[in-house]
């Protein structure tokens, strides 16, 4: 599966570097390393509602305080 | 016209405690010739400050009209103001005429002789003597040659130390040895300037016994680098902004996420992004096949002002930018070292996301930026274009 979050200048100031580090250990810590793909993309059209987060071309609002929240309900249903 | 240009630096230390510097650089360029007085007022202080600086100017002003050396010395010996306590009118001075970027025509009196690095090594260089009204001035004419260094100074760089550190002071020959050790060819004529500006000032301990002074021209190729940032305020003229922008000659950058996004539309190549954060604060840069480096943009941009600003000033950052690999530390090394001309393609689209008064991007905010960011590159010396979009 291939999670996509934006970098821009926007997200960027919104958090996606903090989101980043706790998706990589979270995907770490729970070995799904080969299950997930994690890739930066430049600016989604999506700034007011940053940092976006694009799984299967569905783009979903995410924040430092909500992205554990958001790798229960969002990603690891997926991967069941 | 070939393909070299002249890449000048100057910088003072003051004699300590004194506010005003008796040394004075004027630098007039214009199509063909660059013109670098260094002069030396008699004393320190006002007093040296107001004959300097009329000497330079003076001089500067006729070489730059094609008036001859002789005019302007006998020019100079008629009208600079007698000290009341020495009885003489007096300021040496160095001039440095960069010709059509094929000669350096160079006039000295009294300061301490120009040093001519040629690939790393003392050069040195055939001089004529003239006595005009009664000075000796040393006349040289140098074909040039890529990489030459030429160091001018005032004789507070070969003073520093005398009675401090060494006894007498460190001496040319010294400073040409200092000058071949730090020498490597990628060394561009601001940090020649600081480097031994930095060394004069440390045999001073910080208390420069006399005004010292520093000019270095450094002669390279010409390198263009096009800088894009932001997309066009008009979404029809993407095209047209692209296009401009990919016809110029040397190296491209593209800043900004929607900016590269539509890059790589008009390129028909992929935007290739990592994740990989070198600076927690600056976006990770991207790829794009065609291009030479993409980043982010206004935090990119900021912190090459940023960059910028502290070159020309404390040069503290020096070591950051110039060994890590995050993107602002990338463009600054493109543009502060390598860049002779640069263009920059700004679009003036309003994201209307970052009108966010809580967020530090704001468009004009932006506009300010990149302003900034040309006039700190045109103190440096770069030859800076502006096209909005």
């Amino acid at each position: 599966m291939k999670i996509t979050i934006c970098i821009g200048s926007s997200c960027h100031l919104k958090g996606s570097r903090q989101i980043i580090d706790r998706l990589q250990n979270l995907i770490a810590e729970k070995k799904l390393k080969d299950d997930v793909e994690l890739c930066g993309a430049f600016c989604m059209k999506n700034c007011v509602n940053g940092v976006s987060v694009k799984i299967d071309d569905k783009i979903y609002s995410v924040t430092p305080d909500t992205v554990d929240n958001f790798f229960e309900t969002e990603i690891e249903p997926r991967l069941a | 016209m070939n393909n070299l240009c002249a890449d000048i630096s100057y910088r003072s230390l003051n004699k300590h405690g004194e506010q005003l510097c008796g040394d004075m650089v004027q630098l007039v360029k214009d199509n063909d010739d660059t013109i670098l007085v260094l002069a030396d007022g008699l004393g320190s202080g006002v007093k040296a400050n107001i004959l300097s600086t009329l000497t330079s100017k003076i001089i500067s002003t006729m070489i730059a009209n094609k008036m001859s050396v002789e005019d302007c010395v006998s020019t100079i010996v008629s009208t600079l103001p007698v000290c009341k306590v020495r009885q003489v009118a007096y300021s040496t001075f160095t001039i440095v005429q960069i010709e059509n970027n094929n000669f350096a025509h160079i006039f000295q009196y009294d300061n301490p002789k120009v040093i001519l690095l040629r690939n790393g090594k003392n050069f040195d260089y055939p001089t004529k003597t003239h006595i005009i009204s009664d000075k000796k001035v040393l006349e040289s004419k140098i074909k040039l040659e890529c990489n030459d260094l030429f160091i001018t100074m005032s004789d507070g760089a070969v003073y520093a130390g005398v009675g401090q550190l060494l006894n007498y002071g460190w001496q040319r020959e010294n400073i040409v040895e200092f000058l071949e050790g730090h020498y490597n060819e990628k060394m561009s004529a601001q940090s020649a300037c600081s480097l031994l500006l930095d060394e004069c000032n440390a045999l001073y301990e910080d208390m420069p016994g006399d005004d010292t002074t520093i000019a270095a021209i450094k002669i390279r190729e010409r390198l263009a680098v096009n800088l894009m940032f932001g997309p066009p305020r008009n979404p029809n003229d993407v095209n047209k902004m692209q296009a401009m922008f990919f016809a110029k000659q040397g190296k491209h950058i593209v800043c900004g996420g929607t900016t590269s996004n539509l890059t790589a539309q008009y390129l028909g190549k992929d935007l290739i992004t990592s994740i990989d954060y070198l600076d927690s604060e600056i976006p990770p840069t991207a790829k794009i096949e065609g291009v030479d480096l993409v980043t982010e943009g206004v935090l990119t941009i900021n912190r090459v002002m940023e960059y910028a600003k502290d070159y020309l000033g404390e040069n503290k950052f020096n070591n950051e930018w110039r060994n890590k690999e995050d993107g602002a530390s990338q463009i600054a090394r493109i543009l502060f070292d390598e860049a002779t001309n640069i263009n920059f393609y700004v679009g003036r689209a309003v994201n209307p996301a970052h009108q966010n008064p809580d967020l530090p991007i704001r468009f004009n905010i932006k506009m300010q930026l990149i302003e900034e960011l040309s006039q700190a590159l045109d103190k440096m010396g770069k030859v800076v274009n502006m096209s909005y979009f």
